[in-house]
């Protein structure tokens, strides 16, 4: 399969363990330069844990991980010239402005592309002479943001990147993505959001209560590609015994929600039988997606 | 198909809706207003008490009268002592100062807590919008202070009046009332300089700073009228020295309730005025939200660390220049009357024997040093903050690594120590060449630079913790620098508890420049230091990052 080289990141055994909690269990990840993989699970499913682990910042309860071949505890600024990050919080120092702060990030780093700096500011539409103090979640999303594009690293680690942007940012935000996709950089895409993940990613890996349960091409895994169907009849509810695809049905009398894989057609066929009232067909949650794959209880699992 | 919408009653706001932010404040502060009314109302009786059991005859009380009532040294260090030959008297010159500076300290913290606190949390933005305009927040907070102040008020009257009906004691019921009342004033006083500088600042520790430092001159000046004659005018220009002229339970002076109202109202409305003035979140100093870019310092952790210590560093370095000018000051005067006297014991014991300017100098250094002491754990506590906020985080994943990140702040609060220390030797010199006091300015410097080495110790303390207990970190500092405190004090004034005193950090060092520095001691309390550091930047590398 792939060299050694060529691996962005490869975990062995990764663990993570937190008094009573298995933050991440015995995780082996193999992400190859170049590609953008989506990292995807609900809250509390070990995504900030992966990427603090790759950091360096904390300590692994077993197992190693390494960036381009170079081992993430050991040698972990070794590691960090090629790597860029948005973590998950956006904790900034609030006396700094804007300007100076991308500043101080880029000097942390050692490489800035300017004129792409500026342009992404643009884009992001950043006003980088305020204070932090005074930017709302957004805009300090923003500037980590811009933080980590404006260096061009070989290895791009994002902690739920969109989170507090507006959809007009978001957007911004895949143009982006797209641009680091094309000039050959590899992107690690934590995400709680399917469609997020869908839109950017050639790859997904599914993480739940700290397990990888899933990895693979979208186009391998069919089932994510489900679509969520909610549906009012007008007469009595039939029987959707016979219809092959279907999964998480609930029926509360003349309305329908469910989750089917493939065509739609023939539901739609047993349906119209009935007359229908009202139908909506969307993209289903990750939320909805995890109960129609692993059942009642998998989503919130860990949260109580 | 006509539906009949229950429309709301168009009416004013309700009185419920106009004074939420005073309920608000007044119900936050219930807790802190019972405990220190009941710490203010012990602090009197327990006073009383133990002088009635310890000086039981007159001649004993005559004695201790006439031994520090005369004292300058004491009176700079805790204000006055007059009448100690009663039981009024000893109460009032007991548990005035502590109250005092207690009540000070609750006031602006509590305000800026309150104030300036809530809205950097983002909770004002919810409160004031629609009915209630910052300025009426401002005015219902103040409200709702004025009640937690009348609250401390009643209970430490409460206290203050049924220990006064023990026949031991006899204070009676208008006297307690004034004592109460003149208890609570600093506090009063603070409550409004607190909502003042929330006003001004655009954080709540730079609001709870500048009010620290209207607190520290306020001390500062009234040291000085209290303790150089010909200089008592001082007294009148200083809060605290209002406070210590009401003269509680020995010879009232109801006059000078005038300035302190005065004060307190002008305080209050500039707070309100100011806030009208303001946005939400903004503050009248500082406030502009944008600005051209500084990038000269910002290259890497280190020129990042003094950036953000900055402030600390300028405001701490002025804090003890000016209060080491102002004992300067006192430091002839004060020192003057220490021979032969019971004091003269109280700072042999401390290790500033002698008498004279030296003797009190020596005592005043030993204080000196745990300021300095309390600035490496706040200055300790900005480079966990930056752990704590994640804010580390942006420098840990570039390259910098921990050992750099570690290093350079410590070096950075250890460079900000020692400018402190020499500022206070520097400005002591000053202060007390302004009084001809006969101090070397090398002797000064030495006294100012042996204050160093303990404030380094417990830098290093936290280091050590850092590692290996970050969310404790400041706490262990602050056990270790409240621990030899205490145990100075105790020891210092108890004569059979030498054991306290040597678990005193501040005890390790030579009091000088009562006595010469110890160079040998500097050295194992700096070597000490190092080697926590060192065993705090191991347990630091093989640890996780603790945010909270
Ligand atoms: N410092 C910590 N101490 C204890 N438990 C933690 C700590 N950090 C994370 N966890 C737990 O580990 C699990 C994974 O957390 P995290 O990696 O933050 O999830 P995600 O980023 O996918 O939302 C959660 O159950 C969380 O409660
Ligand atoms: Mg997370």
């Amino acid at each position: 399969m792939s060299h050694q080289a060529d691996l962005a990141i490869r975990t062995q055994g990764l663990a993570k363990q937190y008094r009573d909690v298995g933050a991440l269990v015995d995780l082996d990840l193999e992400v190859t330069a170049g590609e953008v993989i989506g990292y995807l699970g609900p809250n509390g499913a070990g995504k900030t844990t992966t990427i603090r682990l790759l950091l360096g910042l904390i300590r692994p309860s077993a197992g190693r991980a390494q960036i381009f071949g170079v081992d993430c505890q050991r040698r972990p600024v070794e590691t960090h010239r090629r790597v860029a990050v948005v973590p998950g919080e956006a904790n900034l120092w609030p006396e700094l402005t804007g300007a100076e702060t991308l500043h101080l990030l880029g000097q942390v780093h050692g490489a800035v592309d300017v004129v792409y700096r500026d342009e992404l500011i643009d884009r992001f539409e950043l006003d980088p002479s305020k204070k932090v103090r005074t930017y709302s979640r957004g805009n300090r999303q923003k500037v980590l943001l811009i933080g980590a594009l404006m260096t061009r690293a070989d290895l791009l680690l994002m902690d739920e990147p969109t989170s507090g942007l507006d959809p007009l940012m978001e957007q911004a935000f895949r143009v982006s993505v797209g641009e680091a996709r094309e000039r050959g950089q590899t992107v690690f895409l934590s995400s709680h959001l399917l469609s997020e993940v869908e839109a950017l990613c050639n790859r997904v890996a599914i993480l739940r209560q700290g397990r990888l349960v899933e990895v693979g091409s979208l186009s391998e895994m069919r089932h994510l590609s489900a679509v969520t169907v909610e549906a009012t009849v007008a007469g009595a509810m039939p029987d959707l015994g016979g219809v092959a695809g279907l999964g998480g049905v609930a029926i509360q009398g003349k309305a329908l929600r469910c989750q089917v894989q493939g065509p739609i057609e023939p539901l739609l066929a047993v349906l119209m039988k009935s007359g229908v009232e009202s139908l909506l067909i969307r993209k289903p949650s990750l939320e909805e997606l995890f109960l129609a794959l692993y059942g009642q209880n998998s989503y919130h699992a860990r949260e109580r | 198909m006509a539906i009949a919408l229950a429309s709301p009653t168009v009416t004013g706001p309700t009185f419920l809706a106009r004074t939420v932010v005073a309920r608000r404040t007044a119900r936050r502060s219930l807790r802190s207003a019972v405990l220190w009314g009941y710490v203010f109302g012990i602090t009197v009786a327990s006073s009383a008490y133990s002088y009635t059991t310890i000086y039981k005859t007159a001649a004993e009380r005559q004695r201790l009268d006439a031994v520090f009532g005369a004292n300058r040294a004491v009176a700079a260090l805790f204000g006055p002592a007059v009448h100690l030959d009663t039981v009024p008297g000893f109460t009032a010159y007991k548990s005035s100062m502590a109250v005092m500076i207690i009540g000070a300290v609750w006031g602006l913290m509590h305000s800026t807590r309150l104030l300036r606190g809530e809205e950097d949390a983002g909770r004002w933005d919810l409160l004031v919008s629609g009915e209630t305009t910052l300025r009426q927040a401002v005015l219902q907070a103040l409200s709702g202070f004025a009640a937690a102040a009348a609250l401390v008020w009643a209970i430490t009257f409460v206290i203050t009046a049924a220990v006064g009906q023990a026949s031991s004691v006899r204070i009676s019921v208008s006297s307690s009332l004034y004592m109460s009342a003149a208890m609570v004033s600093s506090a009063v006083i603070f409550l409004a300089v607190g909502a003042l500088t929330s006003q001004l600042a655009a954080s709540r520790r730079r609001a709870s700073s500048y009010a620290g430092v209207v607190l520290g001159l306020s001390y500062g000046l009234r040291m000085v009228g209290d303790a150089v004659p010909g200089l008592h005018w001082l007294v009148w220009t200083s809060p605290l020295g209002w406070v210590e002229e009401l003269r509680p339970l020995t010879d009232p002076q109801p006059l000078a309730f005038l300035p302190i109202a005065a004060f307190t109202a002008a305080a209050g409305l500039a707070a309100i005025n100011f806030a009208g003035r303001r946005d939400v979140g903004g503050s009248v100093l500082g406030e502009r939200s944008s600005r051209e870019a500084h990038l000269g310092m910002l290259t890497g952790p280190f020129g990042l660390t003094f950036r953000l210590m900055r402030s600390s560093i300028i405001s701490w370095v002025v804090a003890v220049a000016i209060g080491g000018a102002l004992v300067g000051i006192t430091a002839q005067a004060a020192g003057s009357t220490v021979v032969g006297s019971s004091v003269e014991q109280v700072f042999t014991r401390l290790g500033a024997a002698g008498a004279g300017a030296r003797a009190f100098l020596g005592v005043i250094f030993v204080i000196l040093a745990m300021t300095v002491g309390f600035q490496a754990t706040t200055q300790l506590g900005l480079m966990r903050g930056d752990e704590a906020g994640g804010r580390a985080d942006h420098l840990l994943v570039g390259n910098v690594s921990r050992s750099r990140w570690f290093a350079g702040w410590l070096l950075a609060v250890a460079a900000s120590l020692l400018a402190s220390s020499i500022a206070a030797g520097l400005f002591t010199w000053v202060g007390a060449s302004l009084q001809g006091s006969g101090i070397g300015i090398w002797s000064s410097l030495a006294a100012g630079v042996n204050i160093f080495p303990p404030a380094l110790f417990i830098l290093g303390t936290g280091a050590l913790a850092i590692g290996f207990l970050p969310r404790f970190a400041v706490a262990v500092m602050y056990t270790v620098l409240g621990w030899s405190t205490l145990a100075e004090l105790v020891g210092g004034f108890v004569g059979e508890s030498h054991w306290a005193l040597d678990t005193s950090l501040f005890h390790q060092m030579a009091a000088a420049p009562a006595v010469a520095p110890n160079w040998q001691t500097s050295a194992v309390l700096a070597g000490l230091a190092i080697l926590m550091a060192i065993v705090g930047h191991q347990a630091l590398l093989r640890r996780d990052l603790q945010e909270e």
